[in-house]
């Protein structure tokens, strides 16, 4: 009998451990499981959901669901101009951009409402939860006609808040009736499903407002004169202006606003290498971008040569690193976010494009709150480099991208992607430069000089969104 | 009358759990009214049972067999939404079975006398385990079924009771001497050759024909159940030590020999790395069970039912797990274990020693089936495929445990009808 309680002790221990066993299965990794690709759950789940809509900040329909007679159909009212950002969602082809991204939030799966759980529960066809952009649809369009035909991207910020106020790629594709013409769109030049401004491009001088930080952390006396011949030979290695052009003397802020390479190149080495990947890192070199949508990560040097921030690098790579060669990448998206990070006093805010998140049309299940990401760089030295760029603006290479009643503060860029292609043409710019309202980041893909091919849509964007408030 | 409205509220309860089931299987569409027909039979035995035990003076056990009635409705339900064919053949079979139960219960006027044919139950395992090697058809990787007219049929399940009175007979002549032992062997005593061959030979003989016939869950199950018999009678831990290496080297063995052996411990271990191979029914069973959650995804609801490979024998439980979520889920499993405590409740309420050891054996022989399948899908253990008892589709298997359970019971009537016959003698005594 002594055994009979024994092994009665010993299975009810057993069938403990089995609930246990349960537990770990449905409660601890029933997520993880039902994100597994050959679990086909999530799909099944999906047909059964009405997609939540995708509006602008002021509540413009960017995508919808339209159920007639029974058959539910996606529409993009506004066609190409916000692909490939919006993507798409299809059986046959998945989905990509923000109805991939926040599928779950479209589908009701995340934010859910009690409603929204007890239909999940009953497996009713239910409506998923409306998504509001911090996207500003009339700046879309303006930034969309500038790039229309070429190959690049324009980004805007809020750089008080990190809000995107637009994100344009191009080329794009109509959304409608994807899966039809998909093998058409994938033939077509310029990638265009994928997203210009989340790839990396080298920034060519734009890459200057970064190398500023490393000179003053350096503590590189910024009024110094230096003579600037058109060139010059930093250890063994030949660094040229562009068009060869001898600037003269220039101390930093002369330096920054006529685009001076050698200066920096100069600067940068006496500076050291370290302070270099220091202010690089603490714009954001090397890290995961926080946002939405996966963004790639910018790089100071190749995977071959000690990764995106490595922890040293020799003098000749330094010297091109200074205005944005060598090896340097990084993507418009994250260009943007440095550029806010100047105009807003040095931090970065953390990016992002969803506002808010409705159930019902109207219970407000979510709503975004900025915070910061980095503090890239003090407030004493934002002002030296917003000083540096209002000059360039002025009396510098940035001069196109001026605004006639709004004071502009910008940089170019004229990158070298290498081989006998033209320039990539960049330009970043906020305005206005006392009180940062926008901050935007244009970079047109072979596209030649910053100032004469991204800073007129730049400006554009600068002009709309100041005037529209 | 009091204890009449308490059994029937209890009958009532499962009838409900049966008719909602289906009720709600009907409004989506996946089963019609003939169902109902099905169930208000099975209704109607039911409670004829109730009312003729109360009619005949049942004294035993009042807890089992609403126990009982409550999983196989869970089943019958669940078999009505995975495949509807099935269910409808569930249905006679379970009907059959709980005829079956009652047979036994009233029948069986004395379970002592199945004891005088000991040999002949070893024969009877031996014979059909032997039937089943030579003319057996292959279904679901195992050699296991037999084949009689149209009727398919799996011997095991019969092999079990019989393995499970010839054992309980033979331990309980030999109990004395498998105790104690008479032969010394360093300082540990253990029975004669002539006492401990026999029930060396029946395990050796039947454990390597099921190996043979690679039915390897129903392998296991024997196993354990002679040993935790031998365990349960005599009380001596020595048996245990010396089971544990047999097991590991006769495991070891099969894993080196058998490829089928190996290919289900590596999907046991990571069955992700091939999900569409070897590793697909585990990862489709916790698929099911891990989008249950907590509440389930109700009944009906479900994806296991189409996803999940023999979802109506071997993997029921995952789909039950699905819709039913973990808290439907683990109350099926505390019902499992109130019947399997009720066993052994009976055993050690039985008079006498066979009436004890057989009791007690069912007890073992439900509980290891029970864990080894629940353990099996829910990846604790390697999986094993033998069905979950009363639940999982199979007529032999629904029959055989209605058999087992008709033989429980009648053990905890017995037993208390001697206890009323005692105590009625005890007042003649202080009368007289």
């Amino acid at each position: 009998m002594k055994v009979l309680r024994r092994l009665a002790v010993m299975l009810a221990l057993s069938f403990f451990a089995l609930s246990l066993g349960l537990v770990y299965w449905q409660v601890a990794r029933a997520e993880e499981l039902l994100a597994h690709p050959a679990n086909r759950r999530l799909t099944l789940m999906e047909s059964k959901v009405i997609r939540g809509g995708i509006f602008d900040r002021d509540g413009e329909i960017l995508a919808q669901t339209v159920v007639s007679d029974g058959i539910a159909q996606r529409v993009y009212p506004k066609g190409e101009m916000l692909e490939p950002l919006l993507g798409y969602a299809t059986l046959q082809h998945g989905s990509a951009g923000l109805e991939g991204g926040l599928a779950d939030l479209l589908l009701g799966l995340q934010h859910a409402t009690p409603g929204q759980r007890l239909q999940r529960f009953l497996e009713l066809p239910r409506q998923g939860n409306d998504v509001v952009l911090s996207l500003d649809a009339g700046l879309q369009k303006i930034a969309y006609d500038g790039l229309k035909g070429k190959i690049g991207s324009a980004v805007a910020l809020d750089p008080r808040t990190g809000q995107v106020l637009a994100l344009v790629s191009q080329p794009s594709y109509d959304p409608v009736d994807l899966d039809q013409h998909w093998e058409e769109i994938i033939q077509r030049a310029g990638s265009p499903l994928q997203n210009h401004a989340f790839s990396l491009f080298p920034p060519g001088s734009a890459m200057k407002v970064v190398t500023s930080v490393a000179l003053f952390n350096a503590g590189i006396d910024t009024t110094d004169l230096y003579h600037c011949e058109g060139s010059a030979v930093i250890n063994g290695q030949r660094i040229s202006e562009q068009n060869s052009k001898a600037h003269g003397w220039v101390n930093y802020h002369m330096a920054l606003a006529a685009s001076c390479n050698t200066y920096f190149a100069t600067k940068a080495v006496q500076g050291g290498a370290a302070r270099f990947l220091a202010a690089a890192g603490a714009f954001g070199f090397g890290q995961e971008i926080p946002f939405e949508l996966p963004v790639a990560r910018s790089s100071i040097m190749n995977a071959s040569h000690g990764g995106p921030l490595p922890s040293e690098m020799d003098d000749n790579i330094l010297a091109a690193s200074a205005f944005g060669q060598g090896e340097v990448l990084v993507s418009p998206f994250h260009m943007a976010l440095i550029t806010a990070g100047i105009a807003n006093h040095g931090v970065i805010m953390t990016p992002y494009i969803v506002e808010k998140v409705l159930a019902d049309q109207q219970t407000v299940v979510y709503q975004a709150r900025p915070k910061p990401w980095l503090t890239a760089l003090t407030e004493e030295q934002a002002q030296k480099v917003s000083g540096a760029m209002i000059s360039a603006v002025n009396e510098g290479t940035a001069a196109p991208g001026a605004l006639p009643e709004v004071q502009v503060a910008a940089k170019t860029g004229s990158a070298e992607p290498g081989g006998e292609v033209l320039t990539h043409a960049w330009y970043i710019a906020f305005a206005p430069a006392a009180a940062p309202e926008i901050a935007v980041a244009v970079m047109i893909e072979n596209g030649g000089t910053g100032g004469g091919a991204a800073a007129p849509i730049a400006r554009e964007m600068m002009r709309y969104a100041l005037e529209r408030k | 009358m009091n204890t009449l409205w308490r059994d029937l509220s209890l009958r009532l309860m499962s009838i409900a759990v049966l008719f909602i089931g289906l009720f709600v299987l009907c409004l989506q569409g996946k089963a019609d009214w003939t169902f109902f027909v099905m169930a208000g039979i099975y209704t109607g035995l039911v409670l004829s049972g109730c009312l003729l035990e109360h009619l005949f003076h049942y004294q035993g056990d009042r807890l089992l067999l609403p126990a009982i009635q409550l999983i196989t409705v869970i089943g019958l339900v669940f078999l009505t939404r995975i495949n509807a064919a099935l269910a409808w053949k569930q249905f006679i079979w379970v009907s059959v079975g709980l005829g079956l139960f009652y047979v036994i219960l009233w029948g069986l006027k004395d379970y002592r006398r199945l004891g005088e044919i000991q040999y002949l139950w070893g024969l009877i395992a031996v014979v059909l385990l032997f039937i089943t090697l030579i003319f057996g058809v292959t279904s679901g990787g195992a050699r296991s079924w037999l084949r009689i007219g149209g009727l398919g049929f799996e011997p095991e399940e019969l092999v079990k009771i019989a393995l499970l009175i010839f054992l309980a007979v033979y331990l309980e002549n030999h109990e004395k001497i498998l105790r104690i032992g008479t032969v010394q062997w360093g300082r540990i005593s253990v029975p004669d050759w002539r006492t401990f061959g026999p029930f060396l030979l029946m395990a050796a003989f039947s454990l390597g024909i099921l190996a043979a016939q690679k039915s390897l869950g129903t392998a296991l199950v024997f196993y354990l159940l002679f040993v935790m018999m031998l365990y349960i009678v005599t009380e001596r831990g020595f048996y245990l030590a010396m089971a544990l290496p047999t097991f590991l080297g006769t495991g070891i063995l099969g894993y080196v020999l058998f490829g089928h052996v190996r290919v289900r411990v590596s999907a046991w271990l990571n069955p992700w790395q091939d999900v569409t191979g070897g590793g697909y029914q585990i990862a489709q069973s916790l698929f099911a069970i891990s989008g249950g959650g907590v509440l389930g995804s109700g009944l009906g609801n479900g994806i296991g039912a189409v996803q999940v490979p023999a979802a109506a024998t071997d993997f029921i439980f995952a789909v039950i797990a699905e819709e039913l979520g973990f808290a439907g889920a683990v109350a099926l499993v505390g019902v499992f274990l109130l019947v399997i405590f009720r066993a052994f409740i009976i055993s050690a309420g039985a008079g006498e020693r066979l009436g004890q050891i057989l009791a007690a054996g069912i007890g073992v022989l439900l509980a290891t089936e029970t864990l080894m399948i629940l353990a099996g899908v829910t990846k604790l253990l390697p999986l094993t495929g033998i069905p979950l008892p009363w639940v999982s589709y199979g007529g032999s298997s629904m029959l055989i445990h209605f058999l087992l359970l008709g033989l429980l019971v009648n053990i905890s009537a017995g037993a208390a009808e001697q206890k009323a016959l005692l105590g009625a003698k005890g007042k003649e005594l202080g009368a007289g």
